[in-house]
């Protein structure tokens, strides 16, 4: 097995990548997914490895760039010999290339990589990009060149890695794509009208059985791929019951108030906890409902991936409250499920009366619950990864 | 109906009469021969959104973003104080392939006329980041000329649909511009089916179309921008 280099990757792979495995890392336009390739290739160099970059994005001068702004120093390997490239973007720009391959005509792209997997024997080579490839070879041509890179990745022992952005092509040639592939890593946005966050999980291995958490990264310069435990707000207006449906959802919590309070006389009111649920792991945030605390809403919701909405069903006079608060946190821009707490109780009003009171839009979820005895808080968890996932 | 109607003394009433059939979350076609005023007539949207609060993604492509803020001061349209607030954000796609060494900043970052999956990564971002700032605000790439260049066409289209699902999610307005004969006419007729409104500058007169209808203005290029000509 070889390392991927990419955090939380290798665990989820069981301890990484068959020796001549073919992966693709497939992202939905908009994703920062490069350092992906670069970072296996880096790490697989530092080992000693042989490694290669088929490149048509950008030539290789801005490539090498781009590593030592991550902090990987590739002209050293690229100096010793350990590293190439075979470039597809000097010539096609007019650009000068010493480049080890150069390719005119994308005609000659299938021999050059040929050639280059034969170079790096134990190797690893990247190909940035695939989908370039598509539109300049054709989607069949594409698929049979993939396949016979792979049996010669095979035979020379060599990883092979191939970026592709996941435009607007069909189904079946994704599904092809993948077919062709020992390993895909699906790398995906966390949205609500604009990317708020990204993630990847593996959406098939022939030699594991991957779980399907979803890992949420960023990348960092210098540092590359970095791992990050997300944050998820609980909000809603004043007694609505956040600190009990934090403390249901976590693991482990603890209310800042109440131990800020005993110990030193301050009025800092924060509920937080820590939530595990099928692989999906986050710090949980539940905010204070009094509108004293209301500055610090905006830098909770700041950096949340997705936010449940704590109503009291029986207290309609609240709800104008709540608006204001998912309109504070910024939670109109993530995703979000709103809880219609206190089921329980005479009066209780249903989420459809809830809905309309809102004027919630179809979109976001409202989940009848009774947190104190821990109903509804499941189906709310769920709900808001249904969301966050995109499924 | 999107306002242009916050620069003074500048005649652009007839600005305001050609949008009055966009929406936010609609793609805008700028189209039509060179030496025109297509990009004028940018920089002016430009300069109008900022001056009306509304912040800004500009995406040069066909030059750097240091000649982009040189050809707006020849309208006396000055970019460096809404640069230095944030209300502008660019991408240039330029300057590197010039050679030249430059780091991102802030609101200012470089990619690639050939990386057009590290141009939608760099147009998320901003989006992001301008939505934070404002639910209103604009996007205009000029051109797709380079990019048409350096890249298979149908490449250049699915950047182009991706790049509407981006803007138009986000509620913002997306310009772009294309100077016609480029591109084989079957993709010119492809691009034309992506957008919800047309302006066709031919020298004379600005064209609009839209699923409302046709209409135009004359017009001319003055030191103040492009300007109408009444009739």
């Amino acid at each position: 097995m070889k390392r991927t280099y990419i955090p939380k990757l290798d665990d989820i792979l069981g301890g990484g990548i068959i020796d001549n495995a073919s992966v693709m890392f497939s992202a939905v336009p908009g994703v920062d997914y490069e350092a992906f390739g670069y970072q296996m290739l880096n790490g697989r160099l530092k080992d000693g490895d042989k490694g290669f970059i088929f490149t048509n994005v950008a030539e290789p001068e801005t490539i090498v760039y781009e590593f030592r702004s991550y902090g990987w120093d590739l002209e050293k390997f690229l100096q010793d010999g350990q590293a190439f490239f075979v470039d597809g973007t000097s010539p096609f720009m007019g650009l000068p290339s010493d480049a080890k391959y150069s390719i005119k005509d994308y005609s000659q792209v299938e021999e050059a990589i040929m050639e280059a997997i034969e170079d790096v024997p134990d190797g690893i080579g990247v190909i940035n990009n695939l989908s370039t490839l598509i539109d300049y070879l054709g989607e069949d041509e594409t698929i049979d060149i993939i396949k016979k890179w792979n049996l010669h990745g095979k035979k020379y022992n060599t990883s092979l890695v191939y970026l592709f952005t996941k435009w607007d092509y069909n189904s079946n040639l994704i599904q092809n794509l993948k077919k062709s592939m020992d390993c895909v890593v699906e790398i995906k946005t966390i949205e609500e009208r604009v990317i708020i966050g990204q993630g990847f999980m593996v959406a098939h291995s022939s030699w594991s059985e991957p779980s399907d958490t979803m890992v949420l990264f960023f990348v960092v310069q210098p540092g590359g791929v970095k791992v990050y435990i997300p944050k998820i707000l609980v909000t809603g207006p004043y007694n609505a019951g956040k600190s009990t449906f934090v403390k249901k959802i976590s693991k482990k919590s603890v209310s800042v108030d109440r131990k800020a309070l005993s110990a030193f006389p301050t009025t800092i009111a924060l509920d937080i906890g820590h939530l595990e649920y099928k692989g999906f792991v986050a710090d949980v945030f539940g905010t204070p409902g009094q509108e004293r605390f209301d500055l610090l809403l905006d830098v909770l919701g700041k950096e949340s991936v997705g936010a449940f909405i704590i109503v009291d069903s029986t207290a309609p006079q609240t709800f104008a409250r709540a608006k204001e608060m998912i309109r504070k946190t910024k939670a109109e821009a993530i995703p979000k499920v709103l809880v219609a707490n206190k089921q329980d109780l005479p009066g209780a009003l249903s989420p459809e009366e809830i809905r309309e009171k809102m004027k919630v839009g179809k979109d976001i979820p409202i989940i009848p619950a009774i947190v104190t005895e821990g109903r509804g808080v499941t189906d709310a968890l769920e709900a808001l990864l249904g969301l966050i996932y995109g499924d | 109906m999107i306002s242009v109607m916050f620069m003074e003394d500048h005649n652009m009433e007839f600005f305001d009469y050609l949008f009055e059939d966009a929406a936010p979350g609609d793609l805008i076609l700028v189209y039509g021969p060179p030496k025109v005023g297509k990009s004028i007539f940018c920089y002016q949207f430009l300069y109008s959104s900022l001056v009306g609060g509304e912040p800004c993604l500009y995406i040069v492509a066909d030059y750097g973003s240091r000649q982009l803020e040189q050809r707006m001061m020849e309208f006396n349209w000055f970019l460096r104080p809404y640069i230095q607030n944030g209300d502008v954000y660019i991408i240039d796609l330029l300057t590197r392939l010039a050679g030249v060494k430059v780091e991102d900043s802030g609101t200012l970052k470089f990619s690639s006329v050939q990386n057009l999956t590290d141009l939608m990564v760099k147009v998320g971002v901003s989006t992001r980041s301008l939505f934070r700032k404002s639910s209103k605000f604009r996007a205009i790439l000029d051109s797709l000329t380079v990019i048409f260049a350096f890249n298979p066409p149908n490449l250049v289209l699915r950047l182009l649909k991706a790049y509407k699902a981006r803007i138009s999610e986000a509620r913002g307005i997306g310009v772009v511009v294309h100077t016609t004969g480029t591109v084989e006419p079957s993709i010119e007729n492809s691009l034309m089916e992506l957008a919800d409104l047309k302006l066709c500058f031919d020298g004379e007169k600005i064209q609009a179309e839209s699923s409302a209808g046709e209409k135009f203005v004359q017009y001319t290029i003055t030191d103040k921008g492009v300007k109408n000509i009444r009739g």
